[in-house]
């Protein structure tokens, strides 16, 4: 699928909302601070709200274009949308939310049959009963299941684990998996939650001050952000696929290349998780003999060097690449060099582990 | 109390409802406009509504006796047209009713449609609901109590109308006498006891009514 | 007490004496037909005595309930005996100052620019008249003589149902003025206020009720020497001209 976005302008409280960027993946997240106009250009797609000027198409349907003065009508257009407050009608029960956006006449397409979502989403038991009497987790599921039931060709969703406490995005995250794998439907997430874009999202948007800073694969802009501000927001150095091999008291055993790292266990159980590891929270020793409280001392060699700033930029080989920031009086004090062996230390805390 | 009586206060009843009824699909209609849409000039339009309501009945009675006379405007028109009254006719007193109690309709229903959330109305959209649909479907069902109330409070205010129907009704016996007319009339005829009989239909009228639309607020305020 | 205090009460006392002697106020409750030429004769009444003269026009039942009520009427001009012999029941009026003067006459009057034809009473039951404004009928003087008339002609049944009864016979007139109504009847002496209507038929004196403005003091009047005066002058030539040239009957 494709979502074209061109000279769009929309003049909103503190700065006006310009965008131009096209994505082609399964699932985009469109990232930024609060307030950089996300939930804006989620109304401008779903037709919500007219922009200044606009050029908008999906796949090979404009539905927006301020020079032809053409724009599709809301409800003609097939796009599927969660806001943030979930809007479920408080006058329906369940049943008839979920129904609501339901094309009347005839099977469709089984794939979105009331049985398969509902089956999908688990809320078949709470199908009968009143909206108000279901809980947060619960409302969200209905939500994203009422969304899907009217056979979105794109869905929106804005910040769909923001107002839910952590134990709970984790336990929503792998129903967002499932609807991207299952369900296979172009989505656009906004977050402004750097873990959530990196649990969910393919490619990413960031967008500040309404402007758009970098688009780019997941991987790729978190790890190499364009400027000083999109890492601000989005910096994290070392990203690497593992394996959870162990978990207990609290503590995850997570393998990457076979190196064995301890971290802090997540809440939802996952067995392929992305670890994460922030440039600074990335310590150099020069010897490893004393005992600290750190769990995670790694044997590693010096592959480069680079300036950043007041800061430098270490990539090491630890068994796994592992970037560290370190001061650039600290780089003169260790005597760093490229090629030597240096130990590396990674307190448990300091490695979030995203399932994926 | 007389079948006369009785028959006075079947009438008042009946052009009550009517004029109710007639006056809500403008009333709701004028009410949403308000309550979603802004243009330049609105406040002129939210003023000229609420004349009726500030000013003197029997002022706006005047300016409708010149209009539905049969030399006014529309009465005249209907009057060439169609050889149809309208001044002291009934529709002379289910216009007047109907126009003393229309800012009072718009009032309660334009509230209770902004106090509908327009997320949800935009969500509908998005499922596909085109406009009608969203408004019977979301809008309405959302405003239903609210309405409501002004319903009854505009049928209530029909009920007791007396400045502006006087001037157009004429307070024909058995034809466009209404209870309030009708006291007013027995005073003058020094029949005390009989307006005061009337007064006491009129009294547990307009008791029903407001407590009624006082009964549909607060169910309101407690599923909140 | 010292002379300057002395003097201050002498003043006080002749000017609290004095005072309502100078300017009394007279108040009449007069019925609703006389508007105009009781205006024009108050006017004339107040250059000569120096008295003021307050109105209050309307039906004459309307009038009578008030003072009923307690309103500070002195003077009540009725447009019939009724009102009046009410009052006189309830002991609100003065019998010896009691006296009617005037008569008047009933007539049908259509718009100015109306083509209907009234040859005869009957004629107000054709079809093409299809309502006619009288003063109400149950109580005002000029509805109750309306009444009485086609009450004798024996055409009230089929006329009821086409009457708008109105406050009083000025808004009688207003209601044909304004073409609402096809036919009204009133008074002679409103007709000729009138431009706006014209006279479509005179009731025959013979055919019509006797009609009698009664006028008498208000018992309860705070001004009875004034008032008497003022009734005097009602009495009088001058005022008998001024209610004749306004199409008044007199009846003594």
């Amino acid at each position: 699928m494709s979502l074209l976005l061109k000279n769009v302008s929309l003049p909103l409280a503190h700065f006006t909302l310009k965008v131009d960027f096209e994505v082609r993946s399964r699932v985009t997240a469109v990232f930024g601070p609060s307030g950089a106009g996300k939930t804006s250009l989620l109304d401008l797609v779903a037709g919500l709200r007219a922009a200044r000027s606009a050029f908008i198409q999906l796949d090979d349907c404009v539905l927006t274009d301020t020079a032809k003065s053409i724009s599709v009508p809301v409800h003609q257009r097939g796009i599927g949308y969660v806001p943030q407050d979930l809007a479920l009608f408080p006058h329906l029960s369940v049943r008839r939310n979920l129904l609501y956006g339901r094309k009347s006449g005839g099977a469709g397409d089984p794939l979105f049959s009331f049985e398969h979502v509902t089956d999908v989403l688990e809320i078949q038991p709470l199908v009968s009963r009143g909206v108000t009497e279901l809980s947060g987790g619960e409302k969200q599921r209905v939500a994203l299941a009422r969304a899907l039931l009217a056979s979105p060709r794109l869905l929106l969703l804005d910040e769909p684990l923001a107002s839910l406490d952590s134990p709970l995005k984790e336990k929503i995250i792998p129903y967002l998996s499932r609807i991207r794998d299952e369900f296979r439907i172009p989505t656009l997430c906004v977050t402004h939650d750097r873990f959530e874009a990196l649990a969910l999202a393919d490619e990413i948007v960031v967008l500040v001050d309404g402007r758009v800073v970098q688009t780019g694969p997941v991987p790729e802009v978190f790890t190499r952000p364009a400027n000083a501000e999109v890492a601000r927001l989005v910096a994290i150095e070392t990203l690497q696929p593992g394996s959870v091999i162990r978990m207990s008291e609290g503590l995850a055993t997570v393998s990457v290349n076979r190196v064995t790292l301890t971290a802090l266990a997540p809440a939802a159980t996952s067995h392929e998780v992305l670890v994460c590891i922030r440039g600074e929270d990335v310590i150099l020793q020069r010897d490893a003999a004393s005992a600290s409280s750190v769990r995670n001392r790694l044997s590693a060699r010096v592959l480069s060097l680079r300036p950043q700033g007041a800061l430098v930029r270490v990539e090491l080989d630890a068994g796994f690449p592992l970037f560290a920031l370190v001061t650039r009086s600290a780089c003169a004090e260790l005597n760093l060099r490229e090629g030597e062996p240096i130990t590396a230390l990674i307190k448990a805390p300091a490695i979030h582990l995203v399932p994926r | 109390m007389t079948g006369e009586d009785w028959h006075v206060v079947w009438f008042t009843a009946w052009v009550s409802a009517s004029s109710t009824l007639a006056i809500l699909p403008f009333g709701l209609a004028l009410a949403w406009v308000l309550a979603r849409r802004n243009w330049p000039g609105k406040s002129l339009l939210e003023t000229f509504v609420s004349l009726p309501l500030v000013m003197p009945p029997v002022a706006t009675g005047l300016i409708l006796l010149k209009i539905l006379g049969r030399r006014g405007a529309i009465g005249g028109w209907f009057h060439d047209q169609f050889n149809l009254d309208i001044i002291f006719t009934w529709r002379a007193v289910l216009i007047a009713l109907g126009v003393m109690s229309f800012p009072l309709l718009v009032h309660f229903a334009r509230v209770a449609f902004e106090e509908v959330n327009p997320r949800l109305e935009q969500i509908a959209r998005t499922l596909g609901a085109g406009g009608w649909r969203v408004f019977f479907t979301i809008t309405l069902p959302l405003a239903a109590r609210g309405i409501t109330a002004g319903l009854i409070l505009a049928f209530a205010r029909a009920l007791g109308e007396f400045g502006a129907t006087i001037m157009v009704a004429g307070n024909i016996p058995g034809k466009t006498s209404t209870l309030s007319l009708s006291i007013f009339q027995n005073v003058q005829l020094g029949e005390d006891s009989h307006a005061f009989r009337l007064l006491g239909v009129s009294v547990v009228l307009a008791f029903a009514a407001v407590w009624s639309s006082q009964f549909l607020m607060h169910r309101k305020c407690k599923t909140k | 007490m010292n002379r300057r205090t002395l003097f201050f009460c002498l003043c006080c006392g002749v000017s609290a004496i004095a005072l309502p002697l100078r300017a009394a106020e007279v108040m009449v409750f007069a019925a609703a037909s006389l508007t105009d030429s009781l205006t024009g004769i108050a006017a004339a009444y107040e250059k000569q005595s120096g008295d003021k003269i307050l109105f209050n026009f309307g039906a004459s039942s309307t009038l009578a309930r008030q003072i009923e009520e307690g309103a500070p009427a002195d003077i009540f001009f009725s447009a019939d005996e009724a009102q009046m012999d009410g009052l006189a029941k309830k002991n609100l009026i003065d019998p010896a100052t009691r006296k009617s003067r005037l008569g008047n006459s009933l007539v049908v009057v259509t718009p100015a620019d109306s083509a209907l034809q009234i040859r005869s009473a009957s004629d107000l039951t054709n079809a093409g008249v299809k309502q006619i404004a009288l003063a109400d009928p149950k109580a005002v003087p000029a509805g109750v003589y309306a009444k009485a008339w086609l009450t004798r002609q024996q055409l009230w049944p089929d006329i009821e149902p086409k009457v708008v009864p109105t406050e009083n016979v000025r808004a009688t007139l207003a209601a044909v003025e304004a073409g609402n109504v096809e036919l009204g009847v009133v008074y002679k002496t409103d007709a000729g206020i009138s431009q706006k209507v014209k006279i479509a038929y005179e009731v025959p004196l013979a055919d019509g009720p006797a009609i009698s403005y009664p006028m008498a003091l208000v018992r309860e009047s705070k001004q009875p020497e004034a008032a008497k005066k003022f009734l005097a002058y009602l009495s009088s030539k001058e005022a008998g001209q001024v209610f004749k040239r306004y199409g008044f009957i007199l009846l003594e």
